[in-house]
């Protein structure tokens, strides 16, 4: 007897569980609040376990446009950056849909890196800052600003019909 | 001796007359329920020979084109699935006996429109797969195999294992998609000149652009990269959890792009466009949909997809798996608090 309620009480926790794993409530905290600026593009990566959007205005959207059309023609890459540029590049945890197997969406929001070009003194100078949404270990801490700041750069804007 | 004394103890003064009277009516009310009893049950037996007489027959016509796949793949769908889902219906003696057969025949109707591995290449080649993809889900959902159906049939439970090894299988038949997915050359075509409109009356806009991004997706199964917006109805509905259902008004477009091969780092960047879809909310105009009207624009020309207003009814089928967000799949989730 006593196994049997047992096994009812597992299978109900069982089932409890199962129902739960689909019972879900909106995350409007990690909408990102573009103030006014434009997609640019997206993009995963199933190793880091992350997923982004690119964010930038007018002059960040042009040079992405142009980083595609030299892609896509294969000419030399374009231009150093032009003051006025602001990429902000939003990164969240990357996990698996629970309505749907096969899609990986964002999670809670990780990272804002943002990219700004003013006119220095010599020329274009490019500041980089980035803000974690945690407290936690700086996983990109070998990677240079640098590095960060060619890799937004060479981003492509996506096609928008 | 008060009035009341007496109504205390009956028993006290028993009069046999009454008691007499009191076994015929017992008696007679019990003939009265046996003879009602005996009617209904006639009335039943009938009912249940001319149920039987009129039984449903299902037929099993020819196997036209059958699904193929892994063996181990096959055998969990043919143990599972195919008794509804194909031409080749086993019935079990029990499921022939009127009323149930009525239901049976029903379920199995319904369910070779729905998809039937008996004649698979009666589906389009390009939504075979996202088929697949979906069978899988409905079962981890526990929408499918039908409970009603398990409960007669346990045999056709899949197993945890089972769903492990069907996930394993549409996984790697998408990943073609990655190898074939090089699109080193983004098309950028010039904007269409008219503005397309769906067959269900939703024009397409370009305002979306302006909007919040609610989520970001990225699909493994069918190899494409989505960015989601929401409009400012759909993100306040959001903002309150006001989602079930969706305040009318709300909009959700989500753009598809093809994913591209992962580059050395890894990352999965978008390719050429692919399509544009739209979820519009009004609970009237679209109450045929769970109140959800919606359209989708196919390529840089945005050729509206649907000849006939059938096809919302399979985008809702799929949605209905997403009933406790609303019908919506994409937007972003917590786990509910208990």
């Amino acid at each position: 007897m006593k196994s049997i309620i047992l096994i009812i009480i597992s299978a109900t926790l069982v089932l409890a569980a199962c129902q739960d794993s689909r019972k879900l409530t909106p995350a409007p905290e990690t909408i990102f609040d573009d103030q006014g600026l434009h997609v640019i593009t997206s993009f995963h990566n199933a190793r880091t376990h992350t997923i982004s959007v690119l964010y930038g205005n007018d002059d960040a959207l042009a040079h992405a446009r142009e980083e595609r059309a030299a892609h896509t023609s294969g000419e030399a890459t374009p231009g150093e950056a032009t003051p006025g540029v602001v990429f902000k590049l939003v990164t969240w945890d990357l996990k698996q849909n629970p309505l749907w197997f096969g899609s990986n969406i964002n999670g809670g929001l990780r990272s804002v890196e943002t990219v700004t070009v003013s006119t220095g003194g010599s020329g274009p100078a490019i500041d980089y800052a980035i803000r974690h949404s945690r407290q936690k270990r700086d996983e990109n801490a070998a990677t240079s600003k640098a590095e960060r700041i060619s890799f937004i750069f060479a981003q492509q804007a996506s096609v928008f019909p | 001796m008060s009035s009341s004394a007496r109504i205390q103890f009956p028993t006290t003064a028993p009069n046999p007359t009454f008691e007499k009277k009191q076994t015929a009516m017992k008696t007679l009310k019990h003939h009265t329920f046996r003879n009602i009893a005996a009617v209904l049950a006639g009335i039943f037996f009938t009912s249940f020979v001319v149920l039987q007489v009129n039984s449903p027959e299902i037929e099993n016509p020819p196997v036209t084109s059958e699904f193929h796949g892994p063996e181990e793949v096959t055998r969990i769908l043919k143990r599972s699935c195919y008794d509804c889902h194909s031409n080749e219906t086993n019935l079990r003696w029990y499921d022939k006996v009127a009323p149930f057969s009525y239901k049976v025949a029903a379920d199995v109707e319904e369910a070779r429109k729905r998809f039937n591995f008996s004649e698979w290449d009666s589906i389009p080649k390009g939504e075979q797969e996202g088929k697949l993809w979906y069978i899988v889900n409905m079962i981890e959902a526990g929408r499918m195999p039908l409970p009603e159906y398990t409960a007669t049939h346990p045999s056709a439970k899949v197993t945890p294992a089972e769903l492990t090894v069907l996930k394993n299988y549409v996984t790697s038949i998408s990943q073609k998609h990655y190898a074939t997915g090089d699109t080193a050359k983004i098309v950028d075509k010039p904007k269409v000149a008219n503005v397309p409109t769906s067959v269900i009356g939703i024009r397409y806009f370009d305002d979306y652009k302006n909007w919040k991004v609610i989520s970001t997706t990225g699909r493994p199964d069918n190899g494409t990269s989505r960015i989601i917006y929401g409009n400012d109805i759909a993100v306040k509905a959001l903002e309150e959890n006001d989602i079930l259902p969706w305040p009318d008004g709300a909009v959700i477009v989500k753009v598809v792009w093809n994913s591209q091969a992962p580059d050395a780092d890894g990352n999965v960047k978008p390719g050429n466009f692919n399509n544009v879809q739209m979820m519009v909310r009004d609970a009237k105009k679209f109450a045929g949909t769970e109140g959800w009207g919606f359209a989708r624009f196919g390529g840089l020309d945005l050729k509206p997809y649907g000849k006939t207003t059938a096809f919302a009814t399979s985008c809702i089928n799929c949605h209905q798996l997403a009933k406790g967000t609303g019908f919506v799949f994409d937007i972003p989730t917590k786990p509910a608090q208990r």
